[in-house]
């Protein structure tokens, strides 16, 4: 009985020890010999991996020893599927995901610092804010922007008109007033806020035109709890609280057709995907830049990067790929394709590629306006972590009464600690 | 040299240790013989329960105690995940809490209205079979499709159900997935809708093997039928009424899709403010979103000793109260 006990908890004790990861390889990639076969987990729908699968195809015209294939990977597991594949050093060998994704699994070791890669030309074309918001705080880039997406204000112009409005809101004391004067009007929800309600991405358009930040530009410290944060803060709360925005994520379009939304602050690619869904508000619904604070305008800049996988076997061909996405070629292509296929506006992190939008041309004048005042997230240590704690602090003002000074302080501490 | 063997004393039944010895290896060759048959047949699934159950179940003991954020390889740390997890981490008691209200709240209204259900709907006609079929539905239904459902029933859009059934009554609509109070009440009703079925058909099984006698006796002797419910219906059903407790004990604390699909958001997979975070949503997301394996194997273990804790305390108080 001992002897066997004795064995069983030797081979318990071997098979713990051996325990260990396949992961962990820090050394770099080296360029495989022979045709190159790269897989590509694009991170959103169905239709935009087939647009980016024509797009590859292209590309393999002109580098026939290159095949490309895209997969769709959902946003709802994308996250965790790319951290199974770094974890386990098998899967794709470019992926695309989220804007902080590049620096989350680079700073892993499970993405390659594309600055070895000679990515001067990408980097000269991506705007400074975005190419902030996606270099790590020791300047790898892990992933450069493949294509962006800030937020917009859509709107009826009808129902602005019936309700006494001349146009837009440009500022917040406009908005307050336009809520106002569409209420009165008959209008159920004249503003809703999507693309993470109720979240610190659409509070963050609040902070940058308060004239506020979430840290100091040396990301030294949280600069959450300053005073045009707290300006920001207490506005942002009053929509909900005081001028019936909804805390939750409404479908705009439906509303803006049906006429229960008058105006709606949502994403970029909503643009298209309007008359795409409701074919009958085609011509009645319009876009401008979001209201401007104190400080002036700002948005928020997301969208996703698109990197190279730290254990491909072809660094410098998935690279080489990378570097096609940004030629007018290649993004004319994919604005094509993705149009055609989802009806929805892909905005690639190139401005001057604005003008060949199948849109309007209101839709491509806002586009331009807004890019000009965008702002990524932050690309300090410990953000990612924070983010959760700074949402719930910025939501109890909301719904606890919080005095969001008080809230704001609690996040800076948060913030900092995570700094550390 | 003396010899060391010694020869039976007379009379004795000689050497049956000895043919014993001699018979053994055979024995053990035809023993084998017989079961090897039966052991090669369970190798596929033992090679499967070792190869997707003890392995990760080792793995994930491992993790608990190092620092591995799934690339790089891990360190020990020794119990510091353990003592973070349980005496500095706000969220983790935030997620303790939520369970267990949960978990007391699913489990109670899950076992009750599964008895009833069964007391109701247990006779073999068409009707009791009907009844027992719809409610049954739910427990064969895809969760994640059910949790859809749900997240359109509470949307706070016109084609939000609830939303429109309190609309006829004249109440303001309200903003079900947004509002922290009501969200552990959702997530009981979500529950015990989609377990209650399952519950039901146990209780069915138990009902059905009570002896007719007992209820015949009963009534000889005048008891009502409360009287009979509640002194010999009750009673015997004890076995069945602590396997039902406990398997929807353990499901509870183990509640993910429901917390994921209808209350996550992009910062936080607990839903506004934390409001439904438990502790298998709270191990995903420091796994998967946060990248602390190490930690989230912790959580895993701390989970598995909570779970332990209580269903070892709920099997003493019913063995306790068997013997009153």
């Amino acid at each position: 009985m001992r002897t066997r006990l004795a064995v069983a908890a030797a081979a318990i004790t071997a098979l713990v020890a051996g325990c260990t990861t396949s992961g962990g390889g820090d050394e770099p990639a080296q360029e495989a010999e022979g045709p190159a076969s790269l897989t590509f987990w694009n991170t959103g729908s169905d239709e935009h991996a087939a647009a980016l699968q024509v797009v590859a195809d292209i590309y393999k015209q002109s580098h026939p020893d290159v095949t490309i294939k895209v997969q769709a990977l959902s946003w709802d597991d994308g996250h965790a599927k790319v951290l199974t594949a770094a974890t386990s050093r098998t899967g794709p060998d470019i992926i695309s995901g989220g804007m902080s994704w590049g620096i989350e699994f680079g700073e892993l070791g499970g993405m390659i610092d594309l600055n070895a890669q000679d990515i001067g030309s990408i980097k000269s074309q991506t705007r400074p804010e975005v190419l902030k918001a996606i270099t790590s705080p020791s300047g790898a880039v892990y992933g450069v922007s493949f294509d962006n997406a800030f937020y917009l204000l859509f709107y009826r112009p009808d129902l602005l008109q019936k309700a006494g409005l001349s146009g837009p809101p440009k500022t917040w004391e406009e908005l307050t007033a336009a809520i106002t004067k569409l209420k009165a009007a008959g209008v159920k929800t004249p503003l809703v806020e999507n693309w993470n309600t109720f979240e610190w991405l659409p509070w963050f358009n609040w902070l940058k035109q308060a004239g506020g930040s979430l840290y100091a530009d040396d990301c030294s410290k949280a600069t959450i709890d300053s005073d045009p944060a707290v300006l920001a803060t207490a506005t942002w709360a009053k929509q909900f609280r005081e001028h019936g925005v909804p805390k939750a994520a409404t479908d705009s379009a439906a509303g803006l057709a049906n006429g229960e939304v008058a105006m709606a602050i949502d994403g970029s690619w909503v643009a298209n995907a309007i008359d795409t869904t409701h074919p009958q508000l085609k011509g009645k619904w319009q876009v401008a830049a979001l209201p401007t604070g104190p400080a002036g305008p700002g948005t928020f800049v997301g969208g996703r990067i698109v990197g190279v996988m730290a254990y491909t076997k072809y660094p410098k061909a998935a690279t080489e790929f990378i570097k096609w996405l940004y030629t007018d070629e290649a993004i004319q292509l994919l604005q094509k394709e993705v149009y055609n296929k989802s009806g929805e506006l892909w905005l690639s992190p190139r401005a001057d590629q604005i003008d060949t939008l199948t849109t309007t041309d209101n839709v491509k004048q806002t586009l331009k306006t807004t890019m000009e005042t965008v702002s990524g997230p932050p690309n300090c240590k410990g953000w990612e972590v924070s983010q959760a704690e700074v949402t719930k602090k910025l939501q109890s003002v909301v719904n606890d009464n919080v005095d969001p000074k008080q809230a704001l302080g609690e996040a800076a501490t948060i913030m900092n600690n995570n700094l550390k | 040299m003396a010899s060391t063997t010694t020869s039976p004393p007379a009379g004795v039944q000689v050497s049956h240790p000895v043919r014993r010895a001699k018979r053994a290896p055979a024995l053990r060759r035809m023993r084998l013989r017989r079961a090897l048959p039966g052991y090669l047949m369970l190798l596929p699934f033992a090679a499967l329960f070792a190869g997707f159950l003890v392995w990760p179940l080792l793995n994930s003991l491992y993790f608990a105690f190092t620092n591995y954020n799934g690339v790089k390889p891990p360190t020990l740390v020794g119990f510091d995940n353990f003592q973070r997890l349980w005496f500095e981490d706000e969220r983790f008691r935030t997620a303790l809490v939520n369970s267990f209200a949960y978990v007391a709240a699913t489990v109670t209204l899950t076992t009750v209205l599964a008895l009833a259900l069964a007391v109701a709907f247990h006779g073999t006609s068409w009707r009791d079979r009907i009844m027992r079929t719809l409610f049954f539905l739910p427990a064969v239904t895809s969760t994640i499709a059910v949790a859809l459902i749900w997240r359109w029933i509470f949307t706070v859009e016109d084609f939000g159900l609830a939303n429109t059934v309190i609309g006829w009554v004249g109440v303001e609509p309200v903003q079900w997935l947004a509002t922290p109070s009501l969200t552990i009440p959702i997530l009981v009703v979500m529950a015990v809708w989609g377990g209650c079925g399952y519950g039901m058909v146990i209780f069915v099984a138990g009902l059905n093997a009570i002896p007719e006698e007992h209820y015949e006796s009963a009534r000889l002797d005048g008891a009502n039928a409360w009287q009979q419910f509640w002194y010999i219906t009750l009673p015997q059903l004890k076995p069945v009424t602590t396997y039902v407790v406990i398997t929807s004990l353990i499901s509870a604390f183990q509640v993910f899709e429901a917390v994921y699909i209808v209350f996550r958001g992009v910062s936080s997979v607990g839903g506004v403010q934390d409001s439904g975070l438990m502790l298998v949503p709270y191990l995903y997301d420091m796994g998967f979103t946060k990248f602390q394996l190490g930690y989230a194997s912790a959580i895993a273990w701390s989970l598995f000793i909570v779970i332990f804790v209580v269903s070892m305390i709920q099997l003493r108080v019913t063995r306790a109260l068997r013997e009153l």
